[in-house]
């Protein structure tokens, strides 16, 4: 690019005068197109989507293998493709409404269901690295799971109880005596309340969920910038930098980073407490590693800690394929009634609870 | 690999992808409530492409012949953006049905269990080549 500027064809005034400004404006322009060139380090800048139905841990089945078949990564990518075309079947145009009392359906669909699964993506198949299929994004321990310390695991069985009460449509928490979960929006979860994405999608660690998994990469010679997709979320990597005192504390932790040679290493530490990352406590500590692969892929590996809640750190790592696709705008307060929705729902059932009751 | 891990290995699939038992932005079981079952039949009046959830507008005709303006909760417009569908790809006055659950505060607020076209067919979706999601199928 530089030789076809310099060795421009120059005759007489005007074209020289021409090459000076265009000259001028390339000189002006050289500290925004990434300083690939002077410090030799790779250009991360892009759009990737990090979806892949591997798990993050590794189905207990697996043992200790890291791969998966070839065999079975097809069964994968082809049961989601089957999985795909039956939610896609003609529905029964005179169908009644489902079930009085709740359709049983499980988890976050807390017995009234979802939403129909073109509102999804979640990727097609298992993600690979130097040709070999994983069976979990997690490779160190070698069991590819997460082992918590035992105060730990009852701290998140409490939190499960609490989560899982089965949705009757009741009031229950009325009858605990114990503070609701409705009581205050600030006890909503965070990705209800547009202040982070759910399933640790902005990180750190950054892991793939059910949608929205586009990430766009703006690289500078003194700071990183990582968008994510999902709930608007930044992050803001400050490289060769020091962490910010320890009572300044962030929804995303504060990163600093630095390239261990074509390697961009981030360091995060000072998170909030309230952190949306798997229980974690205010001692988090996340490092991540991006290295470009190739012009189309960042292997993305990362290493967690928190003596508090893991016994031990635990590594994981995925690849970020480039896409062309565009990053779309998530103005997540923009729409978000399901707030208002759930807290004056809330109100109503505890006032037919408090009537019946009187009554 | 055994049948035995080949079994799970679809049960994994198959739980990472049933459609779809999980909303994520949030618990769909603290908004909807399961004592409420609802069906609506009726045009489309507006369409809310908003974040975190698109949401629906429908008139319906109730029993007694008065209308009634309800609205019904989906997911988020950047997954349909991404495959070339918008808010005009969904014109009003087209006559949808929905099946799913009231809002708990007795608003006329549903989540869109199933949102299909007046015969059945799935919104969005289709057969290759109407701007319908790519299913993975799809001829290049």
């Amino acid at each position: 690019m530089t030789d076809s500027i310099w060795h421009l064809p120059v005759s007489g005034t005007m074209n020289g005068l021409k090459t000076a400004l265009f000259v001028g404006l390339w000189v002006l322009l050289l500290p925004f197109t990434v300083q690939a060139g002077k410090d030799n380090v790779p250009d991360l800048s892009g759009n990737y989507n990090v979806a892949t139905l591997t798990p993050l841990e590794r189905p207990k089945m697996f043992g200790d293998n890291l791969y998966l078949t070839k065999e079975a990564a097809e069964k994968i990518a082809s049961d989601k493709a089957d999985a795909i075309e039956a939610s896609s079947q003609v529905s029964d145009p005179n169908r009644e409404a489902p079930p009085d009392g709740g359709d049983g359906s499980r988890g976050a669909a807390g017995n009234v269901g979802g939403y129909n699964s073109f509102w999804i993506d979640n990727g097609d198949d298992a993600f690979e690295i130097d040709g070999r299929f994983r069976t979990s994004i997690i490779y160190d321990p070698a069991d590819g799971r997460r082992q918590r310390t035992e105060e730990a695991a009852k701290v998140r069985i409490k939190l499960f109880a609490q989560f899982a009460k089965p949705n009757k449509g009741e009031a229950w928490w009325l009858k605990t005596g114990d503070r609701g979960p409705y009581d205050d929006p600030e006890l909503r979860p965070l990705a209800e309340r547009c202040l982070l994405g759910f399933g640790s999608t902005a990180g750190p660690p950054m892991l793939p969920v059910l949608y929205n998994n586009l990430k766009r990469i703006v690289q500078t010679p003194d700071h990183i910038m990582i968008l994510n997709e999902m709930v608007h979320d930044a992050r803001i990597v400050r490289l060769n930098s020091e962490h910010l005192p320890d009572d300044v504390r962030k929804w995303m932790g504060d990163s600093i980073g630095h390239w261990d040679g074509d390697t961009l290493v981030v360091d995060t530490t000072n998170f909030k407490v309230t952190s949306s990352f798997g229980g974690a406590g205010k001692d988090l500590h996340v490092v991540e590693r991006f290295t470009r692969k190739d012009d189309k892929t960042i292997i993305y590996n990362f290493t967690v800690e928190d003596p508090a809640v893991w016994e031990k750190p635990w590594s994981g790592e995925y690849p970020w394929p480039r896409t062309d696709d565009t990053v779309f705008e998530y103005a997540c307060h923009e729409g978000n009634y399901a707030l208002g929705n759930i807290l004056r729902g809330a109100r109503l059932l505890e006032a037919e609870t408090e009537s019946v009751s009187s009554e | 690999m055994s049948i035995k891990q080949i079994a799970t290995v679809a049960g994994i699939a198959l739980a990472l992808c049933t459609p779809v038992q999980l909303s994520a932005h949030h618990a769909f079981g603290a908004e909807f409530d399961p004592n409420r079952p609802l069906i609506l039949r009726g045009p489309v009046t507006k369409v809310e492409w908003v974040n975190p959830h698109a949401w629906i507008h429908l008139e319906i005709t109730k029993e007694d012949g008065t209308k009634e303006s309800w609205m019904v909760e989906g997911g988020t417009p950047n997954t349909l953006l991404r495959r070339g569908i918008n808010k005009n790809s969904l014109k009003p006055g087209t006559f949808i049905v929905v099946d799913g659950y009231q809002s708990k505060d007795r608003s006329n607020r549903a989540n869109g269990r199933d949102i299909t076209f007046a015969d059945g067919r799935k919104l969005f979706m289709g057969s290759s080549g109407t701007g319908a999601p790519e299913d993975g199928r799809d001829p290049n």
